[in-house]
């Protein structure tokens, strides 16, 4: 019994790890996004947004952010890379950058990723990975200048990236306090009284 | 049995899900050990019969050839990199220089960012003048261009690169008083700069200079500009000097590029290149014309390409025609498979 347990949670785990490239979904605009919302009772707008800009500051600190747009509501910017290969031979393929929204009420807040864009990266001469220049593919359109093996690819590491990002958002959304915890006094031996 | 297939489903399961593990993103920290490279071969046809265009690489004639093994490893820990790059092959080794007869040496170098705007460079390095390489994977054009196998291939030195905005960009550099020399002949006396300019969004500028008492001058421009997501056009002008004796080059070539889809593009690449008179003597001019398709299929890149080049004189052409009689023009067919990782 116990081992079916243990197959079952296994397939489960196998069956999440697939699914990240399905995590992306269809907005109204037909561009893919990856959006979720959250109910978290007794944590007010305010807090909503210290935490998620503090989330923003501690783990994407190169993100753009814009909070001028619509009220109660961050937005902004980022990129990540696109690995490709195994082993050693894994490299940058390219990068993707997205557009990301957190919006917050009194008990939920809600964030969204999408405007993926895809940036094939190329060797210079100096063996540096650098962008390909001119060369930007919404991956919505992507069927049409790229090997579906590499759309796939985009899609699937977008799908993941998309989840770490919202994890990373909820453990900081529902932390007491929106600091760091700081870390436990170092206990100092002196051998100078015994 | 059951015990068995049940360990069976286990391991697959865990198999699997380790596959989509090694996809995980990495956005921060250090870069692994990073492989890349390339493998090219190719086959000509001169129409003539026998070689006759004499610029660099896709030399032999009916024949089907080996261009180079190229093996590059790199690293960055925190603000330290490295990049080693080597070549073995007719097209890394003898018919580039220097030529140990083992290998050659592409680039080799030591890096230090001491801001995100700020880095130092130090080692052998493929040269910031001119818009060909001597990697395929770094070309459109597999025949490479009068002004490239005139120029420097690569510089020994001593960089600084500083980025004043996302636009402007100035590196410059103390060099070895050769070019495409490990070592120097005497000292380290070729300065080098170069001027990166993004006037528009995709339109990117490289004006450069290098000049030492013992390479000589040269000013170069090289210039890109992916004008929509089909259609690029690539400039580069390049004026040399020697330091002794008068002669050195000029030329420019044109590099017009359209997609026609996803798996292929188009290009072709016209030159003018001008061999300046030495002393007592007179300049000599070649034009030429090659017409390039670059068709993708994954890491794999098919390069077929007809090539036209016509001398301005007869009196100075080098070019022979199928009976050996002297002429004008020369032409060629190349087929290229160049596989890049």
């Amino acid at each position: 019994m116990k081992k079916i347990v243990v197959v079952l949670l296994c397939l489960l785990v196998a069956k999440a790890a697939l699914a990240q490239k399905d995590s992306l979904s269809f907005d109204e605009h037909n561009k893919y996004i990856y959006y979720k919302v959250v109910e978290q009772p007794g944590l007010t707008a305010d807090t909503f947004q210290n935490r998620a800009l503090y989330f923003l500051k501690i783990n994407y600190p190169k993100n753009k952010i814009d909070q001028a747009g619509a009220p109660a509501t961050i937005t902004g910017t980022g990129k990540f890379l696109v690995l490709t290969g195994l082993s050693v031979a894994k490299h940058v393929a390219g990068e993707i950058n997205y557009t990301f929204t957190i919006g917050y009420k009194d008990q939920k807040y809600r964030y969204w990723l999408t405007g993926f864009v895809y940036s094939p990266y190329k060797t210079d001469r100096y063996g540096n990975s650098v962008p390909e220049q001119g060369v930007e593919i919404p991956l919505e359109s992507g069927l049409s200048k790229l090997e579906k093996s590499e759309l796939n690819s985009c899609l699937e590491q977008s799908g993941t990236y998309s989840i770490k990002f919202g994890n990373k958002l909820k453990e900081y959304m529902v932390r007491v306090s929106a600091t760091k915890p700081t870390e436990a006094k170092k206990k100092v031996i002196s051998t100078k009284d015994w | 049995m059951k015990k068995k297939f049940l360990l069976l489903l286990l391991a697959a399961s865990t198999y699997s899900f380790a596959s989509k593990a090694q996809d995980t993103i990495k956005t921060t920290g250090d870069a692994p050990l990073v492989l890349y490279g390339s493998v090219d071969t190719y086959y000509k046809d001169d129409f003539s019969g026998h070689s006759n265009i004499g610029t660099s690489f896709a030399s032999d004639n009916n024949s089907v050839s080996i261009g180079m093994v190229d093996l590059g490893l790199k690293k960055t820990v925190g603000n330290a990199s490295f990049v080693g790059e080597l070549s073995f092959g007719p097209r890394g080794q003898e018919q580039s220089i220097p030529n140990s007869g083992y290998y050659h040496i592409q680039n080799l170098y030591v890096s230090y960012a001491f801001s995100p705007k700020f880095s130092a460079t130090a080692g052998y390095m493929s040269t910031f003048i001119g818009y060909e390489v001597i990697s395929p994977t770094g070309n459109f054009n597999y025949s490479t261009s009068y002004l490239f196998t005139a120029g420097p291939f690569q510089n020994a030195g001593l960089k600084f690169t500083y980025a004043f905005s996302d636009k402007v960009s100035l590196m410059a550099g103390i060099f070895n008083d050769d070019w495409n020399a490990y070592t120097s002949s005497h000292d380290v006396s070729t300065f080098g700069a170069q001027l990166t300019v993004t006037p528009v969004k995709n339109w990117t500028a490289y004006l450069n200079v290098a000049s030492g008492p013992s390479s000589g001058t040269i000013f170069d421009l090289t210039t890109a500009y992916q004008i929509s997501s089909a259609f690029k056009l690539g400039l580069n002008g390049a004026d040399f000097t020697p330091a002794h004796g008068g002669g050195g080059y000029a030329g420019v070539a044109l590099y017009p590029q359209y997609a026609v889809s996803k798996a292929v593009t188009l290009g072709l690449r016209g030159e003018y290149f001008d061999e300046k008179a030495v002393t007592g003597g007179t300049s000599a001019n070649v034009t030429e014309a090659t017409l390039t398709a670059n068709i993708k299929s994954g890491p794999l890149t098919f390069i077929p390409e007809v090539r036209l080049n016509t001398f301005g004189k007869l009196d100075y052409s080098s070019f022979t025609n199928s009976n050996g009689a002297p002429t004008k023009s020369a032409s060629q067919f190349v087929l290229a498979a160049v596989y890049a990782f």
